[in-house]
């Protein structure tokens, strides 16, 4: 191998003027060729018949886990838990840190379809007295939590944490009373407080 | 020798035109993508009219910069350098004009049709089947001209410029062809043959492959030409040459797939996208170390000649993005940055960087050899270079950052395992900045462009004013002998590798085995999606559109939603924790042609379908931000006014039908009392959440979109709902 080539010889080549050298390939280029196609080959084994996981397996064990958590998470909740969801949620009523984060997820979330002040567009008013799915703190908990599917509430339950939940909740509980404009006509049935 | 000469002239002045058309169309398609790119910025900039929407200009953009100002400056770099390499004035000179106005008519009828919302809706093969025709012929011609110039060659071997040209030529025949096969419903309406997965991925080979024999041979092409000319410096390793050129084009059409990774495309597809395009790393680097170290012993001119400026800079972009796509083509990286701006920047560096900057050289090179005189103002061309330069710089990092920003944001899960940015438009509102940062950077490259235009023009002027001889130049060679003698002479010349250089002096066997090299990666995706049945998994409960349904999906095509919107979930935790169960191949059967999209500006659609009460989106079509604040989705007042389509229905059902889709000849002759039918319930379920729909918008656009936005992706939430009764029972 020590009748290397020399560098930069000529051939016999002339387009339009254009020359070419006869110079041998860069050697990292061979190499780097030479390496994509081993990894090629490694990754299509590992794949197709090695360990690897296909796409959808990936996810199922991905969710699988998380589903493990949220268990062990639900598990040790339900022994801290107070026993009473009712007095739990009319504590945040009157928390401000709570409802500050519950106007954020509300402006966020629920201005889309309930207007930024409440008083219904698409979904229904929520400042006056009249409740479709049930007035007290509990029953509206339970329909933020688990939605209207067929009218287009979602259950929020997946998209929200339950301190999010819990905090929207107590936001939407103080709306009641207020006077926003332009206010949806009332819907269901008259709740009193 | 010398009474055998023969004297001959080339034909200049149809690459003046070709020139004139470059710079123009550039302007043009550069012009339409600042305005899209701020109507991204300022949602107000869609002046709710249908005509200049975002989802209407984004594919005229496209089609523009890639067929109207690179395809116009293959053109003039091809005829200029071809007649030059071959010894030969071009085949024919009416064939040559044929060509030129052709194209142009071509782009014309593009920027018509494309406003008015005319689409086959497959990016970048947009155009309907007409122009799909007249683009077919006009391709035949230019190959006419190009190979019968080639046999009348006074030059005996192929330089590699040539090899380049020969390949992009057959290449792009094919991929034009066989991904525009359609059935026409009327002279502005086709559907494709192919459906779902299957167009998906015939669509994908060619776009991926658009890139690559429309956007990259041919520049590599001209890269070859141009950089030794300016240079005045021998190309660096002839072998190379050889080893990239063939490495190059076979392996290129097999990487298709990786715009479909994570997708319901199968697994095995997706391997294949992926490894193709990590081997592609070195044969496309081939090219980039080539044109470099061809510049060997004259970096220095780089100082004083902008033809070598923008050319390196050119070449510099190509190896970087060469590198940036087979990095996103592994599936980890894809799932970051694919259907986010990251893509967008990823393209634009290769297209602003590479083929901008190849074009700006190879002007900057022809334009004073074809007028005779200088360049009328060297410093406009300085400013031309910094201002681009510095213009893509500030492009491709706003997009890189805003990728990146809202990728990770979307798969952002709390400790609680919920999205922690459950609200789509948290993400949008967050690239505000980046966008307007990506327009800066635009209007940055497009004065460039201006500049550059506005200096051409300034030179042939000078040129007209000097009254330039610009009559063809002529040359005298000898003609091609078939010496048998002279033949094995050339061969003994201890050649490296003489059966290439014999190879090299056979075009129609080189030809011939670019074809086999560029066909046979197709087929090894194509068929056997097509043949095995497990591929595509059947869904019993996947049913065809109803008429009302399909006509709203046409509406989709025609408002080019697919430019903002995906309809494919994949299988990710937070996809699935946003959109809902992930997409099956198998629910697209009956999809002419696929909706799959590749971007999201807006969020997915697939399992948009019941998520909402229909108010929503009749609210949502009219005034996006009642809906959701901080959306950049143009108003679509005119579905309120336009009546839907009952006329054509039947014949698109039946088109449908003869494509395979299971209709009943009653479907087809009851297809617009259907229709109706459906819209009164639609109406009727509106009017019930309170709506107030006028009798005209009864029958309006509008109520054909909402059947088909809340059919999407619910056949296969019947399917469970059925198996749960029956779970019940």
């Amino acid at each position: 191998m020590t009748d290397k080539k020399k560098e930069d010889e000529l051939l016999n080549h002339d387009y339009d003027g254009i020359q070419e050298y006869d110079n041998d390939l860069p050697n990292w280029w061979k190499q780097l060729f030479i390496l994509t196609i081993v990894f090629a080959l490694t990754y299509t084994i590992y794949y197709h018949l090695g360990p690897g996981l296909s796409q959808e397996e990936t996810l199922a064990l991905e969710i699988k886990q998380a589903e493990k958590i949220a268990k062990w998470k639900a598990d040790e909740e339900k022994l801290n838990a107070p026993k009473d969801i009712n007095a739990e949620l009319m504590q945040l009523v009157s928390n401000k840190s709570a409802l500050e984060k519950g106007k954020v997820v509300f402006e966020g979330q629920c201005a889309a379809c309930h207007g930024a002040q409440g008083q219904g567009i698409i979904g229904p008013n929520l400042t006056d007295n009249h409740w479709i799915h049930g007035g007290t703190i509990k029953e509206i908990h339970s329909t933020i939590e688990n939605g209207v599917v067929e009218k287009g509430m979602i259950a929020w339950k997946a998209l929200l944490s339950k301190d999010q939940l819990q905090s929207v909740v107590a936001y939407v509980w103080n709306l009641n009373g207020t006077n926003p404009t332009n206010p949806k006509k009332e819907e269901g049935v008259l709740v009193n407080r | 020798m010398n009474d055998m000469l023969e004297k001959f002239s080339y034909d200049d002045s149809v690459v003046r035109k070709f020139v004139l058309a470059t710079i123009i169309w550039g302007a043009v398609g550069m012009l339409v993508g600042v305005i899209i790119a701020a109507q991204l910025a300022y949602p107000a900039l869609n002046f709710d009219l249908p005509w200049i929407t975002f989802g209407r200009l984004r594919p005229l953009h496209t089609n523009a910069v890639i067929f109207a100002f690179a395809g116009n400056t293959i053109f003039a770099g091809i005829y200029y350098s071809t007649q030059r390499l071959l010894k030969a004035r071009m085949f024919s000179d009416i064939l040559s004009n044929i060509h030129f106005w052709g194209w142009q008519l071509i782009i014309v009828s593009a920027a018509i049709t494309l406003p008015l919302g005319i689409t086959v809706s497959k990016e970048y093969a947009e155009l309907e089947w007409p122009i799909d025709i007249a683009i077919t012929l006009i391709w035949v011609v230019f190959a006419v001209n190009f190979f019968g110039t080639i046999f009348k060659r006074r030059e005996k071997h192929l330089y590699v410029a040539i090899w380049f040209y020969i390949a992009t030529i057959i290449t792009v025949a094919m991929l034009h062809i066989v991904n525009s096969l359609a059935i026409p419903v009327s002279l502005y309406k086709s559907y494709p043959i192919y459906s779902g997965i299957q167009d998906a991925l015939v669509q994908w080979w060619y776009g991926h492959n658009a890139v690559a024999f429309f956007l990259t041979t041919p520049f590599l092409g001209l890269m070859y030409y141009f950089v030794p000319k300016a240079a005045e410096r021998p190309v660096f390793s002839y072998r190379l040459s050889i080893i990239h050129f063939w490495s190059l084009i076979f392996l290129y059409i097999w990487s298709g797939p990786h715009h479909l990774l994570n997708s319901s495309l199968p697994n095995w597809a997706q391997t294949m996208g992926t490894v193709f395009s990590i081997i592609l790393i070195a044969p496309s680097w081939g090219g980039m170390i080539n044109g470099l170290l061809t510049l060997r012993g004259a970096w220095d001119k780089l100082r004083t000649d902008p033809v070598l400026k923008f050319m390196v800079v050119g070449i510099t972009f190509y190896g970087m993005s060469t590198f940036e796509g087979p990095m996103m083509s592994i599936k980890s990286i894809n799932a970051l940055t694919h259907f986010t701006d990251y893509t967008i920047g990823h393209v634009h560096s290769g297209a602003l960087g590479w083929n901008g900057f190849i074009a700006f050289g190879l002007i900057y090179y022809l334009v004073p050899k074809l007028w005779k005189v200088p360049f009328w103002s060297q410093k406009l061309v300085t400013a031309h270079f910094w201002t681009a330069t510095i213009g893509i710089v500030i492009y491709i990092t706003a997009m890189w950052a805003a990728g990146i920003t809202q990728g990770l944001m979307w798969r952002a899960i709390t400790s609680e395992g919920v999205l922690k940015y459950p609200n789509f438009i948290e993400t949008v509102v967050k690239l505000q900045p980046f966008y307007i940062a990506r327009l800066l950077g635009g209007v940055l490259y497009l004065t460039g462009t201006i500049l550059l235009v506005y200096n051409v023009f300034k030179t042939i002027a000078v040129s007209k004013a000097q009254k330039a001889d610009l009559t063809d130049p002529s040359f005298q060679a000898a003609p091609l002998t078939h010496d048998k003698e002279e033949e094995e002479n050339d061969d003994k010349h201890s050649h490296p590798t003489p059966w290439h250089r014999k190879l090299e002096g056979k075009p129609l066997i080189f030809g011939c085995l670019v074809l086999v090299a560029v066909f046979i990666g197709g087929p090894f995706e194509f068929v056997p999606l097509a043949l095995i049945k497990t591929n595509v998994p059947q869904i019993s409960s996947v049913h065809p559109y109803t008429p009302l349904e399909l006509e709203g999906r046409d509406l989709y095509i025609k408002e080019g939603c697919y430019n903002c919107h995906s309809q494919m979930v994949r299988p990710f935790r937070d996809e699935v924790l946003r959109y809902g169960e992930y997409s099956k191949s198998g629910e697209f059967i009956y999809d002419h042609p696929f909706q799959f999209g590749s971007k999201r500006t807006g969020p997915d659609l697939h399992r948009l379908g019941g998520k909402y009460p229909s108010s929503w989106h009749w609210k949502h079509m009219r005034e996006p931000i009642s809906t959701s604040p901080g959306s950049i989705m143009p108003r679509y007042p005119w579905l309120y006014e336009n009546k839907y389509d009952l006329e054509s229905i039947s014949s698109k059902i039946k088109a449908m039908k003869t494509l395979g889709v299971p209709y009943s000849n009653e479907d087809i002759s009851n297809a617009a009392i259907n229709m109706d039918a459906q819209a009164n319930k639609i109406v009727e379920e509106l009017k019930s959440q309170g709506e107030a729909v006028s009798d005209t918008e009864a029958k309006s656009e509008i109520i054909a979109l909402i059947a088909y936005l809340q059919r999407l992706g619910t056949d296969i939430k019947a399917k469970t709902e059925t198996s749960k009764k029956d779970n019940n029972k």
